[in-house]
């Protein structure tokens, strides 16, 4: 039984959270670009949204909304584009999410890799085509990429730190049951 | 009964639906606002995160040549970059040798005033970089830094030109952005080449992203090698001439086309330029 936290722990949590988030895009901006593969660097935001959005069981949408704004503020700030598309891909990539989530759910109300690992990829790659088209459609780019060369590359290497993250935030909730 | 909690169902969803479409008005005019204001709202962004950008940055540079270093042995890694930089400082010498064997003085000038570093230039440190091939900076308009303005190393290679000034920092379209497009010239060091004459072959670099670039548009009839370096040309006036910019890798002749590719290796690597320069004073012609 999970039970409910009182104000000031969600306080708490929602400015952890926040700072999570700051500090994943200023990592994969900074510290991960050294470390790109075939020119793909792990969009460690996206992870975390995920993540967050994939174990939230109890919660509104709400805080469903305050991540996604949180999550693509911190993309679109350190991006060269607009504030703004990452906040609306968010919403609608955690929305999607936990519909569909909710659809597949089965009964003994756990979190199997596999459903994790196919959601992700579906919506990274969606996530990644909305942009793209955005950037092409704002005319910041003058080519519209989608299925580039380096996107399998890519698609692997946050699929990583993806399962990574699954494992940990597997563990704390299951210790979190526990308790 | 049924009919009244069916009505109840539907104004619920009618009122939810309200509150959706307020909830996405709401948040478009603050996107909106936040748009108005997205110079000031990045610039203050940057100046709270540019110190632990900064450290991150570095602390990924560290990292990743430590752990290239379990791949391959250190001292190569060390000698090859001792060799590279010295490499290119050499090319840079060469270009300026084969400007005046020419007897082309203006070209021979830019190469010299570039290499003695008579542009007014503005060091400025790395603080990012995304995987859209844009590098931040941390050098702003409050710098005197504006659009355009070209960014290269100490070895006078070609990393980019300025793409966005805020105050306090830039963003810099590397030539391996997707986006850019540089026009280069091939040039040519074989020995025993006959003094005067310099053949040049024109072409352009598109970038290929990941940190890649290609070379395009060199004339079928044109004999590219292996090695060769790749300079700036002065085409468009973009950038200086002579600054560098890669070595072809491997050519690639399809008689049907009527322009022939290359594959290259550019010479700009973000792992070892802590600092860069910005050419505040080059006139660039549009």
């Amino acid at each position: 039984m999970i039970s409910s936290p009182s104000s000031g722990t969600m306080w708490r949590k929602f400015l952890a959270i926040a700072l999570i988030f700051y500090a994943l895009a200023l990592l994969q901006n900074s510290f991960l670009s050294h470390f790109s593969l075939l020119g793909s660097i792990p969009n460690l935001v996206f992870i975390f949204f995920f993540l967050l959005v994939f174990f939230n069981k109890t919660g509104s949408i709400y805080e469903m909304i305050f991540w996604a704004v949180l999550a693509g503020f911190f993309l679109d700030v350190f991006s060269y584009s607009y504030i703004g598309p990452n906040i609306i891909l968010f919403l609608v990539v955690g929305y999607l999410s936990k519909e569909t989530q909710l659809m597949l759910k089965n009964r003994n109300d756990k979190f199997p890799p596999g459903y994790f690992i196919s959601l992700f990829l579906i919506f990274l790659v969606g996530y990644k085509i909305f942009i793209s088209l955005f950037l092409y459609c704002s005319g910041t780019a003058t080519s519209l990429e989608i299925l580039s060369t380096n996107l399998l590359a890519g698609l692997f290497y946050n699929l990583i730190f993806a399962m990574a993250g699954f494992g940990i935030f597997r563990f704390i909730y299951a210790k979190k049951i526990q308790g | 009964m049924v009919a009244s909690l069916r009505n109840f169902s539907i104004k619920k969803k009618g009122k939810n639906l309200l509150k959706i479409l307020a909830g996405i008005v709401i948040a478009l005019i603050i996107l909106f606002i936040l748009n108005v204001f997205v110079a000031p709202v990045k610039n203050l962004v940057y100046i709270i995160s540019s110190p632990i950008q900064k450290v991150f940055w570095q602390a990924g540079e560290s990292s990743s040549l430590f752990f290239s270093s379990f791949l391959k042995d250190g001292f190569l890694i060390k000698e090859n970059e001792d060799l590279r930089t010295e490499n290119q400082k050499l090319l840079s010498q060469v270009a300026i040798l084969q400007s005046i064997t020419e007897g082309n003085k203006a070209q021979s000038d830019v190469s010299a005033s570039c290499q003695n570093r008579n542009f007014n230039l503005v060091m400025a440190g790395i603080v990012g970089l995304d995987d859209k091939d844009i590098l931040s900076i941390n050098k702003g308009s409050d710098d005197g830094i504006t659009e355009d303005m070209p960014v290269i190393n100490s070895q006078n290679v070609l990393f980019g030109r300025v793409f966005k000034v805020y105050n306090n920092f830039s963003q810099i379209l590397l030539v391996s952005n997707k986006e850019s497009v540089t026009n280069v010239k091939v040039f040519r060091t074989q020995v025993g080449q006959e003094e005067g004459i310099l053949d040049e072959v024109d072409g352009v670099v598109r970038g290929a992203g990941g940190l890649a670039a290609y070379l395009d548009l060199v004339p079928v009839s044109s004999d590219i090698k292996t090695d060769e370096v790749l300079v700036t040309s002065s085409i468009d006036k973009s950038f200086p001439k002579d600054l560098l910019v890669g070595k072809i890798i491997q050519p690639e002749k399809n008689d049907q086309n009527p322009f022939q590719q290359a594959k290259i290796s550019l010479f700009l690597d973000i792992g070892t330029a802590d600092n860069l320069f910005v050419i505040t004073n080059y006139k660039q012609v549009k």
